[in-house]
């Protein structure tokens, strides 16, 4: 039973304030995106669709706590197909921006590894100006496992066919252990400090 | 000079047959070697479209020019200077009737190069082809198909064509019924959006559903994918609230109509603009007219729509043109003529017609041919030609050089194609009833295979020899045409209507029951194009009152209806008044009245067009919820259109109010469709539910199917979209005038079941429908149909005399199903259904089994109308002289 | 020819997983006569992890301004690199504000939208072109191909330079080579499942699997991609894959430039066809 005077009339204005999220109220419900969604093979629950539905009606919080945003692989699928132009990638982008800030403010609980990896992935590149494989494995592990150890564990599980694998080819020598990094750091920082997330 | 008309689609020939049935003189451009257009492609409607062509081909006052494109047009209206492929025409005024482009940047996901996934144009082809093969074949590997998806909107309702292409969810629902009809076993899945159909379409989906099986599923499909030897289509099974997977045979992918690529050009030598999606420009008070005055349009040059409305408007240009250029040519049928007497010796013609194909291809016609020679007073026999035109000539050169005074005609059917027929043998100087004609291509070439095909056309030509033998001359009556008009209802359909009327120069009453003109737009605010409603009302009601030919009678009705097609009587009774009227040709323009819906009450619950009146001052309220298509009675046109504008009205007067429409079905079609998309960037909220939503202690609760879950408003004001019901007096006008009625609106003569070519005639000839008593429908096709009407009326009221008719219809006992379509629309009782012994086996004419079936059977009362022979789904009645059936009664059973 | 020049984007795996794929690119421009410059100090265009759009733009402003100093153009093989270059491009060039704005941050982020960014793959075929090409193919692939695009070459519209669903250019160019294509269709832009590698494997491992048991039973040599993050998770991971999902796989995983390169008769080492996971040796035998 959804109650409509208890949800978030304005969460739709919230992502639609969001880059990415401008074109939420375009969609018309058609199911373009879910169907030609590679996921729904695999999570039976996901359903574009039907998270743009419920951030219309604004269920604010079932939306944000919603595991399935972030399985999504911004393929672009639904993004090429969808008849309204509702850029349904980047805006599933724009929700969970808006989820992981609530989350980074205790308010919710999300239940996936993935911004946890963003995140790093970033901070490589704020860090470094490029990737840096072996930051961002050292920060992602520990932080998804709860403990440094538990991390080195789990990152070991992952990494050790496929970094030996690595190794022979040659792709994962020692200056791999080192981070490439941008001459010009100081603009990365800048960018980070004026676009990144807050 | 003449009438220019551009393209020779529906529209088109439409058209040009109205201009040059009342004398006007044509000059009909078509890009393509053959007319038809579009319609020439479609399965069913190439049947219907047929005998138009024929008659156009055969059209003194036409002047066909086909594989011509307009180069240049000069001067200004009344005085146009046209140059056609080379050629200079002069021409009073143009009509625009280009048609419209299939789209056909199809994605690849659908099917990713399966031969399987074809569009509606092909299947149209298929389905064709279906009906002399009995079977329905996949294209790549000739099985049978058994599983059939239909996928709607491709290429409609996107970024690549923002619009709703209006036709495309009827035509599916047609191709669909097609299908079942013909393969009942078929398994169909229709993948769809919204259901965008009315009236007859309505129901027809209906029928589909519940009675025939189809499958109608709600989902926007992206992708079709070929899996193992099958086409996999996903979907949302949405009262499982979980993806599902059908496989089928065969996908259809109902490709939406664009504006005809030839516009662009089009526009360039005319000047007239097109609008933002690239059609003409039109406007919703003005829906025929372009910018450049004299230069008219009509069709899918002005907006996707189908068959009906695209004639619907042809006609209306048509007059609109007329109105503009001089009569200039002789009215085809109003020359005097004089018959060759028929003395005691018999001089038979026989002439067989391949039909293109759909004879000879069944019948060995050079043997017919052969056998028919040995009959007696047969002094000709010509089996060689194949299409109407050649056999036309050919049988006028018969009577003419070789003095025939009998014919025997073996081909088409003759339900269509009797007039052009009795006309063309009229021409060449013989009494139009001294032929006689076999329907061989339905009756004979349709029903049996080869062999049998030719030893049964054999018989059915011995049999019309010896029927035409018995032919004798009837006298005809003529009598003289009033040219007058009575409009009945003076709303805006009656009003444009008596205008259009009298604007061609003819004498027009109007009959109002109310005491003011203007009917139901009186209670209308602003129009969804933001016109103010008694704007366009004052405008009309002025030029009523200032035409010295129109004559209004208000508080006033028609009583005692009297006469036919050219000649009526009525009496008018009313406040102070009680006079008798005599007038050539009825327009009904009754309209159509809203009813508040039962089971939502409460100070707080109004409906759209209040809400819509409460827009012009202020709405207060924080939450709004508006609730669609419920109630009994019928879904205007108008009704989510009403909805959408007055949401977004609502939302622009203030943002932060809360609209929840919960809907079925968001019938926005054609241009509309951006309304709906401007309302939902606005914010309003759409919900989905399939059973009626409650409102009870000022929560509207309704399970919205998309979410699956049960969604609960508490608004401050309900709005509700009110169902439309017919005018109260549609059934006593309905029997004075023998126009039958459906659901209570006015019925239209079809041309056959499904189709409709003459969307404003009636089966009684003189009378016309438009409006909302027809449908209601959205102003401009109310403007369109009203002045089509008009332009109908004066296409009889400018012929000098009329005929008498004497004919009646009669079943053929052998196909007639007795399914009592014909008892319901006959709008005089005339047909019962009985329980009959007849013949279920034959071999050629022999009855081998008989049993007792339910059939048909025409009584003393027929009027001749022919309703029951256009809506016949089996072709079984047909309209026959009386005489003819008196020789069928003696000689069937002699021979 | 028309192109002789263009700014190189190697992107982030180029010296590391997908080494192969930049020592091949860098291999067939030489051969083809194209100059690479490098983007000098490129910094990561943000892949798929960096989801803020207008982040990405600032970003690449700096990567596409370095360019435009050239006066060049930037070709990338990688197919997020491009995407995210040249979205950033058609935004700045659209919208003045988002200049200004990105050019407050940083002068070096002055990027004036007079610049294109390309795809290796849009440039051999459209830009080249096959005729020019023809003209130096030296060697036959004899190979049956599944030609895999993944997501960026042809979606979303904007940037994509082929078909959504059913993309050939790099079919074109196999067939060029003299290399047969295997049925493929649907496959051919099916995500690999790449982007959940790190948070949700067993959904990517199930989604490469698709690809490589679709292009296995289709009875192709070899898939030809031309995407690192592609490559990882085909190649790289593909002996995981093996082992998470019971199975034996053992499909040779090649770029399109090292394909090229060897019908340009390269040196199999210079195009780096020892650095791919799987081996590679039976694909050399064919090409003749
Ligand atoms: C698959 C399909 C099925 C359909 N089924 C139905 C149905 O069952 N019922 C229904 O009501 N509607 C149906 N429709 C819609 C129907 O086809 C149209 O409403 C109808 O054909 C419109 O007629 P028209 O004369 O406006 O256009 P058209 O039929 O397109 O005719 C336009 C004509 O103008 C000619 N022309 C164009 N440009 C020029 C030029 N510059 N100079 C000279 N000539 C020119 C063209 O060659 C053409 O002959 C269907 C549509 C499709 C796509
Ligand atoms: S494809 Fe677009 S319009 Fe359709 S449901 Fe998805 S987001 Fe909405
Ligand atoms: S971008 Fe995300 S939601 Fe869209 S199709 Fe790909 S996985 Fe599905
Ligand atoms: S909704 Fe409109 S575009 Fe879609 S199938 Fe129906 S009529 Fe065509
Ligand atoms: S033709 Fe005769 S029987 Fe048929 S509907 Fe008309 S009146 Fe009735």
């Amino acid at each position: 039973m959804i109650k409509t005077w208890e949800l978030d009339p304005n969460f739709k204005e919230e992502i639609m304030n969001e880059r990415g999220g401008e074109h939420l109220t375009a969609c018309f419900q058609c199911s373009t995106c879910t169907l030609g969604c590679p996921i729904i093979d695999y999570v039976p629950t996901y359903n574009p669709r039907k998270i743009i539905q419920m951030s219309l009606l604004g269920m604010r919080k079932e939306v944000l706590s919603n595991p399935d945003l972030w399985v999504c692989l911004i393929c672009q699928t639904c993004t090429a197909r969808c008849p309204q132009d509702v850029r349904i990638s980047d805006l599933l982008g724009a929700i969970r921006r808006i989820a992981d800030k609530e989350a980074e403010a205790g308010k919710i609980k999300i239940e996936s590894s993935r911004p946890i990896f963003d995140k790093a992935f970033q901070h490589q590149l704020a860090k470094y100006g490029r990737l840096y494989d072996m930051g961002l494995a050292k920060e992602y592990y520990p932080k998804r496992e709860g403990s440094f150890f538990k991390g080195m564990m789990a990152m070991m599980n992952d990494y050790k066919d496929f970094g030996m694998r690595m190794f022979k080819k040659g792709k994962m020598g020692p200056k791999a252990m080192f981070p490439e990094k941008v001459k010009d750091l100081a603009v990365m920082k800048k960018i980070f400090e004026e676009m990144g997330e807050k | 000079m003449g009438i220019a008309v551009i393209g020779g689609g529906a529209a088109g020939i439409t058209a040009a047959l109205d201009l040059a049935n009342s004398g006007y003189k044509v000059y009909l451009v078509e890009k393509n070697a053959e007319l038809g257009g579009k319609m020439a492609e479609l399965a069913e409607c190439k049947v219907g479209l047929s005998p138009k062509i024929v008659e156009i081909e055969n059209h003194p006052n036409i002047e066909l020019m086909l594989s011509s494109e307009l180069e240049s047009l000069s001067g200004s209206a009344g005085n146009f200077t046209l140059k056609v492929s080379g050629t200079k025409v002069e021409a009073e005024s143009v009509i625009l009737a280009p048609g419209y482009d299939v789209f056909d940047n199809i994605a690849k996901s659908y099917g990713f190069g399966s031969p399987d996934v074809v569009t509606s144009l092909d299947f149209e082809g298929m389905l064709r082809a279906s009906t002399a093969s009995g079977e329905l074949l996949r294209p790549s590997d000739n099985k049978p198909v058994k599983k059939i998806g239909f996928i709607k909107c491709v290429g409609s309702r996107c970024q690549e064509n923002e619009i709703c292409s209006t036709a495309c969810c009827a035509y599916t629902a047609k191709e669909v019924w097609v299908l079942k009809e013909r393969f009942p076993k078929m398994d169909v899945s229709v993948f769809y959006m919204d259901i965008r159909v009315f009236g007859k379409d309505e129901e027809l989906v209906a029928e589909l559903k519940d009675k025939y099986g189809v499958k109608y599923i709600r989902s926007r499909v992206p992708e079709v994918i070929p899996e193992r030897g099958s086409l996999k289509v996903k979907y949302e099974d949405l009262k499982k609230g979980a993806i599902a997977n059908l496989d089928f045979d065969l996908i259809v992918l109902a490709v939406g109509l664009l504006p005809s690529k030839t516009l662009g050009r089009l526009s360039e030598i005319t000047g007239v603009k097109t609008d933002e999606y690239g059609y003409v420009e039109t406007s919703i008070t003005s829906p025929l007219e372009t910018n450049v005055p004299g230069v008219f349009a009509c069709g899918t040059a002005t907006a996707p729509m189908k068959v009906r409305e695209s004639v619907a408007q042809a006609s209306g240009a048509a007059l609109k043109a007329a109105i503009l250029a001089q009569r200039t040519e002789p009215i085809p049928g109003q020359e005097e003529r004089k018959y060759i007497e028929v003395g005691d010796e018999q001089k038979i013609g026989v002439f067989i017609c391949g039909c293109e194909g759909e004879v000879s291809d069944s019948v060995d016609i050079p043997a017919v041919v052969e056998q028919v020679k040995q009959l007696r007073d047969v002094v000709l026999v010509n089996g060689d030609t194949n299409t109407t035109k050649e056999v036309l000539e050919a049988i006028e050169s018969g009577i003419v050089d070789q003095g025939l005074n009998k014919i025997v005609f073996a081909g088409y059917t003759p339900r269509e194609y009797e007039t052009i027929f009795r006309d063309s043998v009229a021409k060449a100087g013989l009494n139009p009833y001294l032929l006689e004609f076999v329907n061989l291509r339905e009756q004979c070439a349709w029903v049996h295979d080869k062999a049998e095909a030719t030893v049964v056309a054999g018989d059915m030509l011995r049999m019309a020899v010896g029927r035409a033998r018995y032919l004798e001359a009837i006298q005809i009556e003529q009598y003289p045409v009033i040219p007058k008009a009575l409009v009945i209802g003076g709303g805006v359909s009656g009003m444009n209507a008596a205008l259009g009327i009298a604007d061609a120069g003819y004498d027009v009453y109007i009959v109002e029951k109310e005491s003011e003109l203007g009917g139901g737009l009186r209670e209308t605010g602003e129009l969804q194009s933001g016109e103010k409603a008694s704007d366009i009302l004052k405008d009309l009601a002025d030029k009523v009152a200032k035409n010295k030919q129109i004559t209004v009678y208000k508080n006033a009705k028609e009583e005692n209806v009297s006469g036919r097609a050219g000649s009526f009587k009525a009496n008018i009774v009313g406040d102070g008044v009680n006079e008798e009227l005599e007038f050539g040709a009825c327009v009904i323009a009754t309209g159509a009245k809203e009813v508040a819906p039962e089971g939502y009450s409460g100070n707080d619950v109004i409906t759209q067009a209040e809400f819509g009146k409460m827009l012009g001052g202020t709405v207060s309220a924080n939450t709004i919820a508006m609730i669609q298509d419920v109630g009994v009675g019928v879904d205007a046109k108008y009704s989510s259109i009403e909805l959408v504008a007055n949401a977004l009205k609502a939302k622009e007067k203030n943002h932060n109010v809360n609209i929840f429409v919960l809907y079925k079905d968001i019938k926005t079609y054609g241009k509309w469709e951006v309304l709906y998309k401007e309302a939902r960037e606005k914010g309003v909220i759409f919900l989905r539910y399939e059973t009626a939503p409650k409102y009870e202690g000022g929560i509207v609760s309704a399970f919205d199917v998309i979410l699956n879950d049960d969604v609960q408003i508490k608004p401050d004001l309900v709005v509700l979209s009110t169902p439309t019901v017919p005018a109260e007096d549609n059934e006593r006008l309905s029997k004075m005038f023998k126009v039958p009625l459906k659901k209570g609106f006015f019925m239209e003569a079809q041309e056959r079941p499904k189709m409709v070519l003459t969307p404003v005639d009636t089966v009684n000839e003189g009378v016309f429908i438009c409006g909302s008593a027809v449908y209601p429908a959205m102003i401009d096709e109310c403007m369109a149909m009203s002045t089509a009407a008009a332009s109908r009326a004066c296409v009889l009221l400018a012929k000098n005399f009329m005929e008498t008719p004497a004919v009646s219809s009669v079943v053929d006992e052998l196909i007639c199903v007795g399914c009592g379509v014909c008892v319901d629309v006959c709008p005089v009782e005339a047909i019962e259904l009985t329980e009959e012994l007849v013949p279920v086996v034959t071999f050629g004419v022999a009855t081998v089994v008989s049993a007792m079936k339910k059939v048909a059977k025409v009584g003393d009362g027929c009027i001749g109308c022919g309703s029951c022979a256009s809506y016949c789904p089996s072709s079984a009645m047909s309209l026959k002289h009386f005489r003819d059936r008196q020789l069928y009664a003696q000689l069937d059973y002699a021979l | 020819m028309s192109v002789t020049k263009l700014a190189y984007y190697p992107g982030c795996p180029s010296d590391a997983t997908a080494m192969e794929q930049d020592m091949s690119t860098k291999a067939v421009f030489e051969k083809l006569g194209v100059e690479l410059v490098e983007v000098e100090d490129w910094n990561c265009c943000g892949a798929a992890e960096v989801e803020d759009p207008e982040l990405v733009y600032a970003l690449n402003a700096r990567n596409l301004a370095i360019a435009e100093k050239e006066g060049l153009d930037i070709v990338t093989p990688c197919s997020i690199c491009y995407y995210n270059l040249e979205r950033s491009n058609q935004a700045l060039k659209a919208d003045e504000g988002l200049r200004a704005k990105v050019k407050g941050i940083d002068s070096s982020l002055d990027y004036n939208g007079k610049i294109k960014a390309k795809h290796v793959l849009d440039v051999f075929v459209n830009d080249i072109g096959l005729e020019e090409l023809s003209s130096k193919i030296s060697k036959k692939l004899n190979l049956k191909i599944a030609p895999y695009y993944g997501c960026y070459i042809s979606r979303p519209p904007e940037t994509g330079f082929d078909d959504p669903d059913d993309p050939d250019t790099m079919d074109k160019l196999i067939e060029l080579m003299g290399g047969e294509i295997v049925p493929f269709s649907q496959m051919k832009t099916l995500c690999c499942g790449g982007p959940l590698m790190m948070t949700r494997s067993d959904i990517a491992f199930d989604m490469a699997m698709k690809i490589l048991d679709t292009a296995k039973s289709a009875g192709a040599d070899c898939i030809a991609l031309a995407c690192p993050l592609c490559g990882m998770m085909l190649d790289g991971k593909q002996a995981d894959i093996e082992k998470a999902l019971h199975v034996e796989i053992d499909m040779p995983v090649v770029y399109i430039t090292q394909l090229l390169g060897l019908a340009l008769g390269i040196d199999a080492n210079e195009l780096g066809l020892n650095k791919n996971v799987v081996d590679t040796k039976d694909i050399l035998g064919k090409v003749v």
